[in-house]
């Protein structure tokens, strides 16, 4: 069956089966920078934001979000105008094999929207979603400080 | 797997949802991560409480009223802004992950009691109240809940009902070795009283065999009592839990450490109660 | 000192990858493209008597089932490894018995996964139970012969007795052990265990395969090594060489754990038969349970010494469980001893002596330190032992005993992968300043000092904290076996194509290896346009393992920049009018070495090449192998806290040392370390396989098997201390597998160093820990 979703900011008519999960709706219909990882909500890799919260969308049915505000990574931000959290990782060198990347430039976009000046502690209560097996983590909080440095900066530069 | 024509119902009263759970094969769809661990063909249609008037947290009265479609990341909030409910943030800031407590809501943990739920415990401890709607509206403590085994029937939690604790020193603690991890088991105590002294104690430990325990002996040998060091380490001998082994961590190993983490929490209590 | 290499430079695949824009294997898909899934053996020991598909055939949508029956029985190694491999041709892909709880039954291509899932259900198995091996001390001279009478032998001529149970065996002696034991005034003899461990890359195995427009197959797969794969699906599926075509998108994550052919035979044959594109993408649990995994092993150390710490004689003894088949089985059972005796070359009488045994039960595999992991808690420990015993300092024990620059180990002679090895002088060498630099950043002495089991410190507490250390080598490369090589061409407006065979797992080896062709032709990166992993267009390279990519591939990337170098100049003199010797290379330029103002620019020099003037492709392509593999090296100081009540270990701080010779990328050669220590901690604190009584892995969920977040690391310094190999590319050595090895033996001689007892059983979990630390000592 075809429903609409609201996704990246534009309505989308997506095609669907009731028992769908929102990875599963989002991957058949070419949002493939959702990616899969276990499928059973433990290691973050399908995150994406609904109403600027991640959920891990393996875990969402997605006959229950219709009505809600769904962002994936191409959400924030594109190959040719990213998100200072998509710049940040890349020169944290916090990008190592990428699968991961995705759900946690998300989750690291959510947080910063909502708190511009995390704590570490708070840093790594946003991530602890997010399992990643290449970086070891170091770079990723290091990319992380570093979104929230130059939002730092670029709201004093608006001041 | 869900069955292939899942039917999804919307219900915008309280009254229409339950009567579409009283029909075979439908059952409540909160944030609905367990219903994917827990599936089966059986299910024929789903009722989705987000359309429900049941995401609300308010206080009056000294009672705290948490909407059953509150997800945990909702309650955290709440208790981080009004400073209530401090217990049950506590346990809540520590299960499962970020993006999971931005969906699993109050109402749909508590009708699947998973054996290594951090849930129960403080809701235990703090006796607090669920109003359930089905065949009369009702108010019952958790505690009657789960003894009388009315999470078996079929029905919809409309909301948490926590009373304020202003003389009650409350402390839950979790076993798990990693951030992201089942925990092995959850302790938690609500001591109240004034000026040092515990009038009322009460004392719960979820992941034991059964499910949950209430430490009986120990809540009766903590009343009337001051948290000295002393006290503090006689209660470990009034406090026990009969586990199951698991590939894990056998029984023996895990009542030891129900009861180190039993006196770790008191000594974290120490002072505590004004 | 370089312009391109030792630079930080941003990995040029990473903007791409962070907004989403890079495609994996299960984001692949064609038209008219059927779903593989596959049926794992829920029995441990099982054969097939029969296999009826006909109920399943009739499902709708069912396209084509695979078993026995319609499969070759052709024996094979799952191994990727260079031909002809040292792992024993002993798995079929659909054979008739099943040899571990994972084991391929049958296979069904649909028109959706869920139409094969459901065809999966409806095929009748008959099978015969047999009892299993479930221990691997029970399997040598079993009645019970896990391959029996498939006809199991080995591809190279080494040690083989499938009759026992042994898929390998492994001896090397240096002097007399026996003897030189014997007469030792102190001896310490001790087992050791490490566990099972699975590789958990966050991306699940997958393979899609189709055939192109003139018949061809061409498999986009999860792979470290596509050359192997073509070779391999080639044999498998009887399908030719030059009808295959592999390529590998971008993968996510390996760590050895894709250096395994294992799905590409299947979507090649379901293509190859039906004419359609298949795909097959593992869920998690099958990740678990039926790829490969890291080997159990049982190590024995016996040393015998002096109360002056000299240690006359070493024997390492390993029993190794292959699992049910033994690809890997005896290669990681040689790094076992090969990447740790030489450490301490002084040891005048050594022995090493090891056997991979089958069991019914998961198959080890290749997995990051290979054998050197499994080995260090034992090795890395027995030292620490010697030390505390003789009053010495761990420290300059390493510094005084360890190999030195110009020295060599009979080691490396006398053990390869599965026949002799390469004998071979060290290099290069920053040891000494590891060692000195960890000690300083850890504040080893203070800290030693302050803590022991009898200090005032720990003395009566229930939290008791300690400081340990290790010192550790691997190899760079496999020596005169393995190959690499790499292809540049030039184009109009100076940049080059550089196809290379390597594999980026990950690890940034695209950009690598540009900063590598950069530094040679003094060109900014941003010319180099990287393609890599195509077996098609991209010249052959054995893949990532052993860790070679940037020594083995960068040096052939080296060699092939400096073939173009040479034609450039050679261009840019005759357009300049000057003879090759009177310029040279710079900022992108041929300039006069007399007056710099004469230049071409490479632009200008390409041009002239394709179309002005005695035209032709600037081009080269090049080959390497290594006649040597230079260690790494790397000191690793761990300071732990132990909760006596609970036997919770937690780590309160981690500093690693590191000689990767030259880091061509500091920040991506970090990462490498960053990622291995945290795989090495959670590895030693609570990874492990539980299986059920009948050898069926319960906890195959990455919930259950743990994984560690970001919440959960420890503060982690890591100090990169250059030396200069000359074998390799501007000084590069390798980085990638060595610093997964430190935490087991690290943690364990911090432990001791608080509590005055000593662990020799991984992982160290909390039950294992408290019950050590209740033993009477």
């Amino acid at each position: 069956m075809k429903k609409n979703f609201h996704i990246n900011g534009s309505v989308k008519e997506l095609e669907l089966s009731p028992n769908d999960t929102l990875l599963q709706t989002l991957r058949n219909n070419n949002f493939t920078e959702v990616k899969c990882g276990c499928n059973e909500g433990e290691c973050g890799a399908c995150t994406v934001l609904l109403e600027n919260k991640a959920v891990n969308s393996c875990q969402v049915l997605s006959m229950s979000v219709q009505e809600k505000e769904i962002t994936t990574v191409k959400g924030i931000g594109t190959l040719y105008q990213p998100h200072l959290v998509q710049t940040s990782f890349v020169e944290a060198g916090g990008d190592q094999c990428g699968f991961c990347s995705p759900g946690m430039a998300l989750a690291a976009y959510s947080l910063l929207q909502e708190n511009p000046n995390p704590s570490r502690d708070e840093i790594l209560v946003a991530l602890d979603g997010n399992l990643c097996r290449c970086t070891g983590y170091v770079k990723i909080i290091d990319a992380v400080e570093l979104a929230a440095r130059k939002i730092a900066a670029e709201i004093k530069e608006t001041e | 797997m869900l069955h292939q024509n899942l039917e999804w119902y919307y219900p915008h009263t309280i009254e229409d949802a339950v009567k579409l759970i009283s029909q075979q094969g439908v059952i409540l769809h909160g944030g609905g991560t367990r219903i994917l661990k827990t599936s089966s063909k059986s299910i024929k249609g789903l009722v989705h409480v987000g359309s429900l008037p049941l995401n609300f947290i308010h206080h009056t009265d000294g009672k705290t009223s948490i909407g059953s479609g509150s997800t945990y990341d909702d309650i955290l909030r709440y208790a981080h802004k009004t400073n209530r409910l401090s217990l049950l943030a506590k346990a809540l800031s520590e299960a499962a992950s970020t993006p999971l407590r931005n969906r699993i809501t109050i109402g749909g943990s508590l009708k699947d009691f998973p054996i290594w739920s951090s849930l129960y415990t403080p809701l235990l401890v703090l006796n607090a109240h669920l109003e359930i709607a089905g065949k009369k509206d009702e108010i019952i403590s958790v505690r009657d809940y789960l003894e009388k085994g009315i999470i078996k029937s079929k029905h919809l939690i409309t909301r948490v009902i926590v009373d304020d604790a202003p003389h009650v020193a409350g402390n839950v603690k979790r076993f798990s070795l990693i951030r992201f991890e089942y925990p092995v088991f959850t302790v938690a105590a609500a001591l109240h009283g004034k000026k040092n002294v515990i009038s009322e104690a009460s004392v719960y430990i979820t992941g034991v065999k059964g499910r949950f325990k209430h430490c009986k002996r120990a809540e009766k040998f903590l009343e009337g009592k001051s948290l000295t060091d002393e006290v503090i380490a006689e209660a470990g001998k009034y406090f026990s839990a009969k586990f199951v082994s698991d590939y894990r961590y056998s029984a023996e190993y895990k009542e030891h450490t129900a009861n180190v983490f039993f006196t770790d929490l008191l000594i974290e209590l120490k002072g505590g109660l004004q | 000192m370089f312009k391109y290499v030792n630079q930080p430079i941003e990995k040029i695949d990473g903007m791409a990858l962070v907004t989403g824009e890079e495609k994996y294997t299960d984001d692949f898909a064609y038209e008219n493209m059927l779903y593989v899934s596959v049926l794992h053996s829920g029995y441990a020991h099982a054969k097939i008597v029969d296999i009826d598909d006909s109920e399943a055939r009739k499902l709708h949508g069912v396209v084509e089932i695979l078993h026995y029956k319609n499969v070759e029985q052709k024996l094979y190694t799952t191994a990727g490894q260079g031909y002809p491999e040292p792992s024993p041709y002993d798995t079929m892909l659909f054979g008739q018995t099943m040899r571990f709880v994972g084991d391929n039954v049958c296979a069904v291509a649909a028109e959706s996964k869920a139409i094969a899932d459901e065809a999966l259900k409806k095929i009748k198995i008959t099978y015969k139970v047999l009892k299993p091996i479930l221990n691997l001390e029970k399997s040598e001279g079993s009645s019970i012969i896990i391959h029996k009478d498939d006809g199991a032998f080995p591809k190279i001529p080494v040690y083989y007795d499938a009759k026992n149970n042994i898929a390998s065996k492994v001896e090397a002696n240096v002097g007399d052990f026996d003897t030189a034991f014997k007469n030792s005034s102190r001896k310490i003899e001790h087992d050791f265990y490490c566990s099972y461990g699975a590789h958990c890359a966050i991306e699940p195995h997958g393979a899609v395969a189709h055939l192109d427009t003139r018949g061809r197959l061409v498999i986009i797969s999860t792979t470290q090594v596509p050359f192997h794969v073509r070779r391999i699906v080639s044999f498998v599926a009887d399908i030719p060489v030059s009808k295959i075509r592999v390529i590998k998108p971008r993968l996510g994550g390996g760590f050895g754990g894709k250096q395994e052919v294992l799905l590409e035979p299947i979507v090649a044959l379901m293509t190859w038969r039906t004419k359609r594109p298949a795909k097959l993408i593992y869920s998690r649990r099958e990740v678990f349970k039926s790829t490969r995994c890291r080997h159990e092993y049982k190590t024995k150390l016996a040393v015998g010494y002096e109360p002056n710490g000299t240690i006359n004689a070493l024997h390492l003894d390993a029993l190794e469980n292959a699992g049910g088949y033994g690809s890997h089985a005896l290669t990681v059972l040689a790094n076992a001893g090969s990447k740790t005796l030489p450490l301490l070359n002084k040891i005048p009488n050594l022995r090493f002596t090891g056997k991979g045994v089958y069991t019914n039960l998961p198959c080890g595999g290749a997995y990051r330190g290979y054998g050197a992991t499994e080995s260090y808690l034992g090795y890395g420990q027995v030292i620490d032992m010697v030390c505390e015993d003789c009053n010495l300092d761990v420290v300059e024990y390493y510094k005084k005993w360890s190999i030195k620059s110009g020295e060599t180990s009979a080691i490396f002679q006398a053990l390869g992968e599965g026949k002799e090895g390469v004998a071979m002088n060290i290099g290069s060498t920053s040891l000494h300043e590891c060692l000195d630099e960890g000690a300083k950043l850890s504040h080893w002495y203070e800290k030693k000092k302050l803590y022991g089991a009898h200090s005032e410190f720990n003395k009566g507490k229930r939290l008791k904290r300690g400081i340990g250390m290790v010192a550790l080598m691997q190899g760079s490369a496999i020596p005169e076996i393995d190959m690499a090589s790499a292809y540049i061409k030039m184009n109009d407006d100076a940049s080059f194509n550089l196809n290379v065979g390597a594999t980026d797992l990950g690890t940034g080896s695209d950009t690598v290896l540009a900063q590598i062709a950069s530094e040679v032709l003094d060109a900014p990166i941003e010319n180099f346009i990287v393609y890599s992993s195509d077996t098609d267009f991209t010249p052959f390279d054995t893949g990532a393992y052993a860790s070679s990519t940037t020594y083995l591939s960068g040096q052939a990337v080296k060699k092939c920049a400096e073939k173009i170098k040479e034609q450039i100049l050679k261009v840019g003199a005759e357009i300049l009018a000057l003879s090759v010797d009177e310029v040279t290379i710079e900022d992108a330029r041929v300039i006069s070495k007399v007056n710099s103002k004469d230049e071409a620019t490479f632009a200008e020099i390409c041009q002239y090449a394709l179309y002005q003037k005695n035209q032709f492709q600037i081009q080269a392509s090049a080959s390497h192998v290594s006649p040597k593999s230079p260690p790494p090296f790397a000191v690793h100081f761990i300071e732990i806290e132990v909760d006596t009540f609970t036997g919770i270990i937690k780590v309160l701080n981690y500093v690693a040392t590191v000689d990767c010779g030259t880091p061509i990328n500091p920040i991506t050669a970090e990462g490498q370390v960053e990622g291995a220590i945290v795989n090495g901690l959670s590895y030693a604190l609570f990874e492990n396989y539980y299986f059920s009584p009948h050898g069926k892995m319960l906890n195959d969920t990455f919930g259950k098997y743990g994984v560690y977040t970001a919440y959960d690391i420890p503060p982690i310094t890591v100090e990169l201390i250059k030396s200069y190999e000359e074998s390799g590319p501007f000084g590069a050595k390798s980085i990638s597998e060595i610093n997964i090895n430190g935490a087991l033996p690290g943690i364990a001689n911090a432990f001791y160093n608080a509590t005055g007892k000593r662990l020799f059983n991984g992982p160290f979990t909390p039950e294992s820990v408290l019950k050590v630390l209740n033993e009477k000592s």
